[in-house]
């Protein structure tokens, strides 16, 4: 349960979504009850199943290069903060 | 050095396609940012990416030529990680399935012999964006990204654009065979028309992973990681101050910590990154929204075969067919562009050795100092061949010539045109000449003396001063001729 | 005209027929969408000027010889999928008033064959639900039950006669809950048979835009006009590259449907008599029904939930701020990141892009993840085991009936309500859900599941079986 709970906490920050503490104290329950609940699936005799990777059938699906140019004023404008061109974010130090 | 070096090389190139990887935008270098993108390259939601298949081509055309094996079945990845310059918050790359493996670049190594060095895997992915951090030039806008008022900024015209990661094995040993191996990917890459490989523009990018052991030792150091190396010798020398970092830290009896350091061009050391507190842990899964890549041995074969011909080979072919120095034929080939530069003046201009001397003297160091590529140059191949034939036509001298030339490599303009806008035209008409010659007898009666006495070298002086004359514009041989006519009577 | 009681034939001849045109007949399915949405809650935006401008525009095509098969058809739009002329929300408080740059391919297709976008239609919290209940925008009631859920406001939609088409999508069940609880006609297609370009889908796997209407008749139509390849989704190449295959039998009444009899033993009371009346029904018309066991129901949900969940962490990974969307108050990039995706996700959403990332993790890859990429195999060759014996397979669509508005339910029943609907969209296959009875006033729906690429043969029995 501890480690779940270090666990639970890196996950929050690694996908990086601000939750409350009372959120995260939930979030530790259901996490918990979540994986009781997998059980039976991972009781699955599956060493001769091979894993599944694409919903689909189709092999070699692409399309040839022909350059195509499309409106950028729509796209720009749903940026929440853009200037002079360019995507805005707060000053990264590097 | 008391101690083995071993490095290995991640390199990044991009590769030459019309379009983006899987979105339509055009890859190719735009002035304005963020003008080459598109719903997809953007990561808008819903937004499904189309695999390109002149990229794929491309990956695999740098694959074969790098003597990898080819993985009939691929598929791509999403590499999960958050960055400014990742749009979807994740990059799609080849984790589990790189479409190429265990090739190889055999190189020379320090003493002279071979060093067969292997590629661990050719994999294609998407690039990043790019990120400026610019102060606070532009300002956030009305909501307000940051309270100091000062943001960073991102282009996304990079994003999207197709590349391939090439990673050695831990097989160099040196900071010199770390450079001769990228002389030689550059031009392998080159010949396979993959890419222009040009680092200061981006197209190649190289991260070095470096350790040190004892010699003979079987187990690896512990090993740092290089980045932000912006040229050939950037990797060089940056390589050479972390094995002495290295070293001297072994030295003291210290240990060596795995970290990420930076090359400062300036200050010329590296510089410790911010070390992360935790290690990436990208979560990479195949991406259900692409579907998998089914070659066909006979496509591989197809590829191997079409490979266009080498650096080796070519210059092989220089010397057999043009009769070239094997110097000349080493020096030309090393770049594919020169190469090929030399060849279509060949084409217009038959004397190999000529052009060879042109091409690798005067044209090239223009090339250098202004930091081109021969295929990126005003002055094309048609110049250099009616340069040449003016110079045979004795209407300008070989030492005219190469002014010729940096005038018309500078202006862009044809030699043609330089040499009758400079009035460089070479004077070969005899009556204009003989005034001039008359004159300069006249002013010279001491000079004629010693040369009637038998004094040679007076002639030189003679043709010396009818040339300063003309200031270099008479035709050098008629001068002689006139002047020893005359003298002698 | 009464949407409900009007095929897509009859109003679109009606259209051609001049009885009425189409800016008429959208002029006032507007004002109804309106008047309905004060109450019901279906509809997150509503089309005004653009819809009837349109209409007109399709009037003056049929004037000059166009051949629209879906001329002035009044459509509505699930909210997970791009519209550019209204806002789409992707079932986000953050997107409420955001335009998407471009349309998804369906949607093209649709106006193409002069249809009319007339509303796009409420969803659960970043699509991640079956009930409507998480949506950010408030609960859709239910048509026939105010007090309950509609599962889908699509579904309501279509119940309530303002639209005569629901473009929706499904990933765990959606849309099949949703017009069993509405009593209208559902069909998650083939994965691949419909272009998912545009779709905002939590799991690329799973999600699929399928297609809601009052008959099978008018789902054909529309199914006609949506499906084929596109090269903008790869999924859909398999359309490109099986489209000769052909599922028809020769004498319908002859049928075999396979009926997992073991699949009963979860349903809710009285769902159970319902579907069981159905049954002996037909049986007594001479279907023949067989019963089979589905052994990995249960299995297939939890898969579908560790891949779901998972493919969600990444999916939504693109909600960052930056380049779409509000950005939230921050001085730093983790700030904004943190803040941005704290708002922009609901609880839901934040629920399973935190557990997805747990189930990525290093360690617990080979743990969950790869034993549900391995069962979502072993679901697959069950089903096509059974499609080796039978024609189709009948299942419920719904455990439950439509929740009462205000029930809290603990997540993981919630999630088990997927049960039935769940398993069908980790095997890739055709499902269509059509009503077959009522436990008092709230419809029931049952699923005609069929091997791939079969959805026009479920279309057919459904339009000839079971009316």
């Amino acid at each position: 349960m501890a480690d779940l709970q270090l666990e639970l906490e890196k996950a929050i920050r690694v996908i990086k979504i601000e939750v409350s503490s009372s959120e995260q104290e939930e979030l530790h329950k259901e996490l918990n009850n979540f994986l009781l609940w997998l059980e039976p699936m991972l009781d699955l005799d599956t060493k001769d199943t091979a894993q599944v990777l694409f919903r689909h059938d189709a092999f070699n699906v692409w399309r040839k290069d022909r350059v195509k140019q499309g409106e950028l004023a729509e796209l720009q404008e749903a940026a929440p903060n853009f200037a002079g061109g360019f995507y805005l974010v707060p000053r990264i130090f590097e | 050095m008391k101690y083995e070096v071993v490095i290995g090389l991640e390199v990044h190139v991009e590769l030459l396609t019309e379009c983006k990887l899987f979105c339509s935008c055009p890859n190719r270098f735009a002035s304005e940012p963020n003008v080459n993108t598109c719903p997809v390259c953007l990561g808008f939601p819903g937004a499904l990416p189309q695999m390109s298949y002149d990229a794929l081509q491309q990956a695999l055309n740098a694959s074969v030529a790098l003597n990898c094996e080819i993985a009939l079945y691929s598929y791509f990845d999403r590499k999960n990680y958050f960055y400014p310059d990742m749009p979807k918050g994740y990059q799609i790359s080849q984790y589990y399935r790189p479409l190429g493996s265990k090739g190889y670049l055999v190189i020379e190594n320090d003493s002279g012999g071979d060093n067969k060095v292997g590629i661990a895997r050719v994999h294609m992915e998407e690039d990043a964006g790019k990120l400026v951090h610019a102060s606070s030039s532009v300002s956030a806008g009305s909501s307000g990204t940051s309270s100091s008022g000062s943001s960073s900024m991102v282009d996304y015209n990079r994003a999207g654009v197709p590349l391939i990661e090439i990673v050695t094995e831990p097989d160099l040993h040196s900071s010199g065979e770390a450079r001769r191996y990228l002389e030689k990917l550059k031009s392998v890459l080159q010949y396979a028309r993959v890419s222009d490989c040009k680092m200061e523009e981006g197209s190649l990018r190289c991260d070095a992973n470096v350790s040190l052991r004892p010699p003979g030792g079987q187990l690896f150091g512990t090993k740092t990681e290089l980045k932000n190396m912006n040229s050939f010798r950037a990797v060089e020398k940056s390589l050479d101050h972390e094995i002495k970092r290295q070293a001297a830290i072994i030295d003291r009896g210290d240990e060596v910590v795995t970290q990420t350091l930076r090359w400062d061009e300036n200050k010329q050391e590296t510089i410790v990154m911010r070390s992360k507190l935790e290690a990436h842990d990208y979560r990479c899964f195949a991406d259900p929204e692409l579907a998998p890549i089914e070659l066909a041995a006979s496509e591989v074969e197809k590829a191997r075969a079409a490979l266009p011909e080498m650096a080796e080979a070519r210059a092989e072919r220089l010397v057999n067919d043009y009769n070239l120095p094997e110097y000349d034929a080493k020096v030309l080939t090393a770049s594919r562009c020169l190469a090929d530069y030399f060849e279509s003046c060949l084409a217009l201009y038959n004397n190999p050795k000529e052009v060879s001397n042109w091409v690798m003297g005067e044209f090239s160091a223009h090339l250098k100092n202004a930091g081109l590529e021969a295929d990126q140059c005003s002055f094309q191949p048609e110049d250099m061949a009616e340069l040449l034939k003016m110079i045979d036509e004795k209407l300008i001298s070989g030492k005219l010539a190469k002014e010729v030339l940096e005038k018309a490599f500078q202006s862009g303009k044809p030699p043609r045109k330089v040499v009758e806008e400079e009035g460089l035209l070479q004077i070969s008409d005899q009556s204009e000449l003989e005034e001039i010659v008359d004159q300069v007898i006249s002013d010279n009666p001491d000079s004629i003396e010693s040369y009637r006495g038998g004094k040679t070298k007076a002639l030189g002086f003679l043709v010396g001063q009818v040339m300063k004359a003309t200031k270099g514009k008479a035709n050098p041989q008629l001068v002689n001729e006139l002047l020893i006519k005359k003298i002698d009577g | 005209m009464e949407l409900r009681k009007t095929s897509v034939r009859q109003a679109v001849e009606a259209v051609y027929n001049r009885e009425l045109t189409a800016h008429k007949l959208i002029e006032q399915t507007l004002k109804n969408c309106s008047i309905l949405n004060e109450t019901m809650n279906i509809f997150t935006h509503i089309a005004g000027i653009d819809a009837l401008e349109q209409a007109k525009a399709v009037d003056r095509k049929i004037e000059n010889g166009a051949q629209l098969p879906l001329a002035g058809v009044p459509v509505a739009v699930k909210d997970d999928i791009c519209y550019g002329v209204l806002p789409t929300s992707f079932g986000s408080a953050a997107f409420k008033e955001f335009i998407s740059p471009y349309t998804a391919t369906a949607v093209e297709k649709l106006m193409d064959a002069g249809a009319i976008v007339v509303g796009k239609t409420n969803l659960d919290d970043m699509s991640q639900g079956s009930t409507t209940l998480s949506s950010p925008f408030g609960p859709t009631l239910n048509p026939w039950l105010a007090e309950r859920a509609a599962g889908s406001a699509g579904a309501a939609a279509l119940a309530t006669g303002v639209c005569m088409l629901s473009l929706e999508s499904d990933n765990g069940g959606a849309l099949r809950q949703g017009a069993s609880d509405c009593g209208v006609i559902g069909l998650r297609p083939t994965a691949g048979r419909i272009s998912n370009y545009g779709l905002n889908t939590f799991t690329s796997s799973f999600g699929q835009v399928g297609i809601s209407a009052f008959s099978s008749e008018n789902i054909s139509c529309a199914f006609e006009i949506i499906s084929g390849f596109d090269e903008r989704d790869a999924s859909t190449a398999v359309c490109r590259d099986r489209s000769t295959e052909k599922h028809a039998v020769a004498d319908i009444e002859k049928i075999k449907i396979g009926y997992p009899v073991n699949a009963f033993d979860y349903l809710e009371p009285g769902l159970r008599e319902v579907y069981e009346k159905t049954r002996d029904e037909y049986a007594a018309r001479g279907f023949m029904f067989e019963e089979i066991d589905l052994t990995l129901l249960r299995e297939a949900l939890q898969a579908y939930y560790i891949i779901s969940a998972a493919e969600a962490s990444s999916n939504h990974a693109r909600f960052d701020g930056i380049r779409f969307g509000k950005a939230g108050k921050a001085t730093d990039l983790e700030e904004l990141y943190c803040k941005t995706r704290g708002v922009t996700l609901g609880r839901e959403a934040r629920r399973r892009s935190v557990f997805g990332t747990f189930l990525l993790s290093k360690g617990n890859y080979d743990c969950y993840y790869r034993q549900a990429l391995k069962v979502w195999n072993m679901v697959r060759e069950e089903f096509a085991a059974a499609f080796g014996r039978y024609d189709i397979i009948v299942l419920p669509a719904v455990k439950s009936l439509p929740r009462p508005l205000d029930e809290e339910k603990e997540f993981i029943e919630d999630w088990a309500d997927d049960l039935y609907c769940a398993p069908v969209s980790l095997a890739g296959l055709p499902s269509l859900c059509l009503p077959v009875g009522r436990v008092g006033q709230l419809p029931v729906g049952m699923q005609l599941i069929g091997p791939p690429f079969s959805d026009e043969f479920l279309v057919e029995i459904c339009n000839r079986v079971f009316r």
